[in-house]
């Protein structure tokens, strides 16, 4: 059912300047990452350092200023599904009809549309909840259905920003452990913003540090873990040790952006 | 042994308990909405007693409060000459025609403005200019050019409701979260289907709000048409010609029916905005 025609993401020197108030702000300076198919990376960096900006732009909801953007071998008619940074599900629309929104764009059949619906909301075992309306379900429960609604429109690449920042730290790791699990199942390109470096490690196979604004790449590390994956792997001496690498990477340019905000 | 049975038992016992205090507390909220429920009917129904009362006993002048059962009597009356349905049709008629007609083509004119950034720069300003100039001014021109017949009436009231409704429907897809429109965007919502799924959903509660206030404002623009020498039919004309003969009873009966005219009005748009829209909370 689902195409295994995985996309690579490649992005060249893109740049991003926004203008507030006249004066210029670079929010990405000479950006350049090339994503593999089927991997799952993470980008991490302080806060205001263009995270957001460069997914978007990859999302086709922002414009680069210069540069570009690839998406090799996506013939989907959504190339990329995005998961925002606080679930941006339809207030209007029962989950079903949220789950299945972008499958209805791409013209998919109603059919076929519930039946994909229906899986993925079994999958984030929501089905009880098909025809609630998103005001019903509580927090956790509407960003299960920001990223079902991702999984199901069938693009081969999901761009996901901070899907579980809104969340609280129970329900956060327990949505860490479906979305490896989904991920696993599913093998899509992923790219994820995340505050959380524990988060990021335990996900990806990549972790991208970002420098504080203008956000560039700072390192770029390779996470060692095994598939399938547990929580397990947070006891290991490499977990932690490439957590206090990514950790040292980030301090300064936090507390940067913590004295200029 | 004991222990083993006790323990069910115990737990039985308290989950009882939990129930009858839950019970209850139903009962309570129960019974203070039917209090809430009787005070709101008791209470007009006392002020119509007292009215009633004050008027016959002389407390307040019955030329200009005539008793209820007087006004409710001059009412059946009129229902049986037919007189008032003379009066509530064409008032009806102007509102619902010009209204609804001014509803649609404002909440049209609002959602394409709203999603068209050229066609707002265009009519906007325009639009915001001739806003706050009251409608009722232009009605001399529209008699100027239409002569003393129906339209220039259908037409004040449907220029009352189209600026309202021109108003609300721009607010509204201004009002759409951003995130949302983008999430269409992302998911590949673009065209009709962009206008369909989100902007059109996304402005219905500023739609519906702005119906409500288009309501009220064009009752009182059609009851103000018709106070003119413009009319000889209508509530308007009824309310404004019963003072011209001092016939207190029959200006009340028409106060009273564009009383519920607008109330009814009001009501069932209440009710289709629950009907319609029931992923709003509350
Ligand atoms: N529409 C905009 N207009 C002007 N400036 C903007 C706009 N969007 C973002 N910026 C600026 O660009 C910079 C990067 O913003 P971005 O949202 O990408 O940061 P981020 O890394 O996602 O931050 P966070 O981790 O807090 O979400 C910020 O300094 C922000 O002020
Ligand atoms: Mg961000």
């Amino acid at each position: 059912m689902h195409p295994v025609d995985h996309a690579t993401v490649v992005a060249e020197d893109v740049s991003k300047v926004f203008f507030s108030g006249g004066e210029p702000v670079w929010a990405l300076e000479d950006f350049s990452l090339t994503v593999e198919p089927g991997s799952f990376t993470c980008i991490v960096g302080p806060s205001g350092c263009g995270k957001s900006t460069f997914l978007r732009i990859l999302g086709g909801l922002e414009e680069r200023t210069v540069g570009e953007v690839t998406m090799r071998g996506a013939d989907h008619p959504v190339p990329a599904a995005f998961v925002f940074q606080e679930h941006g599900v339809f207030p209007w629309m029962t989950v079903q009809d949220n789950v299945s929104f972008g499958l209805r764009m791409t013209g998919t059949g109603a059919r076929e549309r519930r039946e994909i619906a229906q899986d993925w909301l079994r999958r984030v075992r929501l089905e009880a909840f098909a025809d609630s309306y998103p005001h019903q379900l509580s927090g956790g429960m509407r960003q299960r259905v920001a990223i079902a609604r991702a999984f199901a429109t069938g693009s081969p690449v999901l761009l996901m920003d901070e899907p579980l920042g809104a969340l609280d730290a129970q329900t956060r790791m327990l949505m860490q452990e479906e979305l490896i699990a989904l991920w696993e199942a599913e093998r899509k390109t992923v790219l994820m913003v995340t505050h959380d470096i524990d988060e990021a490690i335990i996900l990806s196979d990549r972790v991208i540090v970002m420098s504080g604004r203008p956000g560039t790449v700072r390192e770029d590390l390779a996470v060692p873990f095994e598939r399938p994956r547990s929580f397990d792997i947070e006891r290991s001496p490499e977990f932690g040790e490439l957590r206090s690498r990514i950790w040292n990477l980030l301090r300064e340019d936090v507390r940067a952006a913590e004295e200029t905000s | 042994m004991s222990t083993i049975d006790s323990a069910p038992s115990v737990e039985d016992e308290r989950a009882r308990r939990t129930l009858v205090a839950a019970r209850a507390q139903r009962e309570r909220d129960r019974r203070l909405r039917y209090r809430d429920l009787t005070l709101s009917i008791a209470a007009p129904i006392v002020l119509v007693l007292l009215w009633e009362v004050s008027a016959r006993m002389l407390i307040i002048d019955p030329r200009f409060f005539p008793a209820p059962t007087r006004i409710l009597a001059a009412g059946i009356d009129m229902v049986r000459s037919g007189e008032l349905w003379a009066h509530t049709a064409p008032t009806l008629v102007r509102l619902l025609l010009g209204g609804g007609l001014g509803a649609i083509a404002g909440i049209v004119m609002g959602l394409l403005m709203g999603s068209s950034r050229a066609l707002n720069a265009t009519l906007g300003p325009l639009f915001s200019a001739l806003y706050p100039l009251p409608k009722i001014a232009i009605f001399p021109i529209l008699l100027m050019i239409f002569g003393p017949t129906e339209l220039p009436k259908i037409i004040a009231v449907f220029i009352t409701t189209f600026f309202v409704m021109q108003i609300a429907s721009v607010s509204g897809v201004w009002a759409i979260d951003r995130k949302l429109l983008e999430a269409g965007t992302a998911y590949g919502a673009t065209g009709f289907d962009r206008f369909r799924f989100v902007v059109l959903p996304g402005a219905m509660p500023f739609v519906f709000s702005g119906l409500k206030t288009a309501t009220g404002t064009a009752v009182v623009v059609v009851t103000a048409v018709e106070f003119t020498g413009a009319s000889e039919t209508g509530l308007g004309y009824l309310i404004w010609n019963s003072w011209q003969l001092f016939i207190p009873e029959k200006l009340y009966v028409g106060l009273l029916v564009i009383g519920i005219i607008g109330a009814v009005l009001t009501a069932l748009l209440s009710r289709s905005e629950k009907l319609l829209l029931p992923w709003r909370r509350g």
